[in-house]
């Protein structure tokens, strides 16, 4: 059996849809977060799968850019988690409750 | 390649690092005067912007077509760079309260302009993806700014778990949509945009994208967070997020269904449809019984993002001016509110209703101005916001000879409307019949403060008594659509 593109699509919409699951299930903030960059990396392996049966680099070139912005945004989110926990000691969503909706 | 071109951002991103070198050299208690001179320089590139490629003229391209100064963008950089102007006027007076480190703060709004104006000329994917996270992660420190306050961290904390989610359906949406056209380029999508409006890999991928945006613009589906982040931020924050991050998703929006896949908007009535008619009954519906000034403005921008979708699904050039026009109005409007709400939480310390009462005896100015802002909202004229709510519902009834869900749609945005009238009034009563006040001491207002009120007023009051000038300033900026 060869492995052709739908097997990475496959593999890529399995990633994203137990990232979203995550998010929406989980209840403490560092796991939702994880699933966050799961969803992320569904997109980079979708992204390069693309690339490699398109037969151009842009999807490449745009995995470093997702890659990178991702790092980012992981350090200043972990940073505003750290700040919350130090604030609260909790990681939870259900102490979020300071703004009621 | 022209490197003129991207004149503003390098100006805003050069203009930032430098702040924070000069920071160093600058004693505390002066760094607020670093806001001031932000705020001035930024007024300064704005005027020079304006001068220069506000008439529009034809579109530009450099880095192989990935970045265009055409009318939209240009008329899109304007009301960013104004907007960070009042911001950085109201950020410099509210220093005090902002904390330590005040002179990043004032570097981060740099960078988020930075990343707007970027997204106003984004014609390629990868910009319009490295454009977007650049506002949303500015905006993550800057909506949790006061890190001992733990409304302001929790506003974070939610801004960042639902705009990483946004951002994970729009980098999927991007990878189905390169997917299935193999270019992430503009102006390559737009010259098979007939094929690619019927693939459906690619409409799958569009519509992940369109998800991820309307975070941005704080429409349905992704609309929850903002009364929560707009009641829990700096309100200098609350009030670049209302304007100038909302006007960045509706410039990409704009981009990518008028010039890069114009084939598959006109497909898509009923979704636009949808998204415009649930934003405007939620906002509308859900800022009755609000109590306090900034989770009903948060609630009205859901509302107010709704019409902008409502002249977006028309997907004409009449709609698409008046997109623009409604933003310009809506900028002065919002900035005007804000600044109110940031004198009373930070001279008085709330915002809600209670403290309304008698404002128009502690500071008659504070109380014009919101009953403007307000009114002006609300839709009456002869201020900006009526001009905008005309000019979107002509297009729309324009439109309602192709179908008639375009009528349905007109009754829903007027509905709509009349439930605003309630809250919108509620505030005027409040204010001015609002029975006894506790506190009659005056409000002081810094002259700054006061200036860009009078400016935002005279902006409410000139979009609406005459129109015309802005109103052609639109219609010549979209010219280039192509639908």
């Amino acid at each position: 059996m060869t492995i052709g593109l739908a097997h990475y699509l496959l593999v890529s919409a399995a990633l994203f849809g137990l990232g979203l699951l995550g998010v929406i299930l989980r209840r403490n903030l560092l796991v939702i977060y994880m699933g966050l960059e799961l969803m992320l990396n569904a997109a980079n392996l979708a992204l390069v799968a693309f690339s490699r049966f398109n037969n151009n680099l842009h999807g490449q070139v745009m995995v470093f850019f997702i890659i990178t912005v991702a790092a980012a945004e992981v350090s200043v989110g972990l940073a505003l988690i750290v700040a919350l926990f130090r604030r609260r000691q909790s990681t939870h969503v259900e102490d979020l409750t300071s703004l009621k909706f | 390649m022209n490197l003129t071109l991207l004149g503003p951002e390098l100006v805003l991103v050069l203009g930032g690092l430098a702040l924070l070198l000069v920071d160093l050299a600058v004693p505390a208690a002066r760094r607020h005067l670093l806001g001031y001179a932000t705020a001035g320089g930024v007024a300064l590139l704005c005027l020079y912007f304006v001068a220069n490629h506000g008439a529009g003229g034809a579109a530009a391209r450099a880095f192989g077509g990935m970045f265009v100064l055409d009318g939209v963008a240009s008329f899109f950089k304007a009301i960013f760079l104004l907007s960070g102007v009042v911001v950085l006027l109201l950020a410099a007076d509210s220093s005090p309260r902002l904390g330590g480190g005040i002179t990043e703060y004032y570097a981060l709004v740099l960078f988020a302009l930075a990343g707007m104006c970027l997204a106003a000329s984004a014609n390629d994917f990868s910009v319009m993806y490295v454009a977007l996270e650049l506002i949303t992660v500015t905006f993550y420190v800057l909506t949790s700014f006061e890190r001992s306050r733990a409304a302001s961290l929790e506003a974070g904390v939610k801004y960042l778990i639902l705009g990483a989610l946004s951002s994970g359906f729009l980098v999927y949406g991007i990878a189905l949509a390169f997917g299935a056209s193999g270019t992430m380029s503009f102006d390559e999508l737009a010259k098979h945009s007939p094929e690619l409006a019927s693939n459906r890999l690619f409409q799958l991928g569009v519509l992940m994208i369109f998800g991820g945006l309307s975070f941005k613009i704080a429409v349905f589906p992704f609309q929850v967070w903002a009364p929560d982040v707009y009641e829990g931020a700096p309100v200098p924050t609350t009030a670049f997020l209302a304007i100038g991050s909302k006007a960045a998703g509706v410039v990409l929006l704009v981009r990518l269904f008028g010039f890069a896949v114009p084939d598959l908007a006109l497909h898509w009535e009923p979704l636009w449809m949808t998204v415009a008619g649930v934003s405007i009954l939620y906002g509308s519906l859900c800022a009755i019984p609000q109590r306090g000034l900034r989770r009903l403005l948060g609630y009205s921008s859901i509302a107010n993002g709704g019409f902008v979708m409502v002249a977006l699904s028309t997907m004409s050039k009449a709609g698409s001016a008046a997109v623009l026009f409604y933003l310009a109005g809506y900028l002065f409007t919002v900035l005007a509110a804000f600044l109110v709400v940031g004198v009373l939480v930070h001279r008085v310390g709330k915002d809600d209703f209670s403290v309304l009462a008698g404002l128009h005896h502690r500071s008659p100015l504070l109380a014009a101005v919101l009953a403007a802002s307000m009114i002006s909202l609300a839709g009456v004229p002869p201020l900006a916001g009526f001009f905008g709510k005309f000019v979107v519902l002509r297009a729309v009834v324009e439109q309602g000879a192709a179908s008639h869900a375009y009528f349905w749609l007109a009754a829903v945005a007027i509905v709509g409307v009349v439930i605003s009238f309630w809250y919108y009034f509620g505030v005027i009563r409040a204010m001015y019949w609002g029975g006894d006040a506790p506190d009659l001491t005056p409000i002081p207002i810094s002259p700054t403060l006061r200036g860009a009120m009078i400016l935002c007023l005279g902006g409410i009051l000139c979009l609406g008594v005459f129109p015309s000038a802005i109103w052609e300033a639109a219609v010549a900026a979209v010219a280039g659509l192509g639908i």
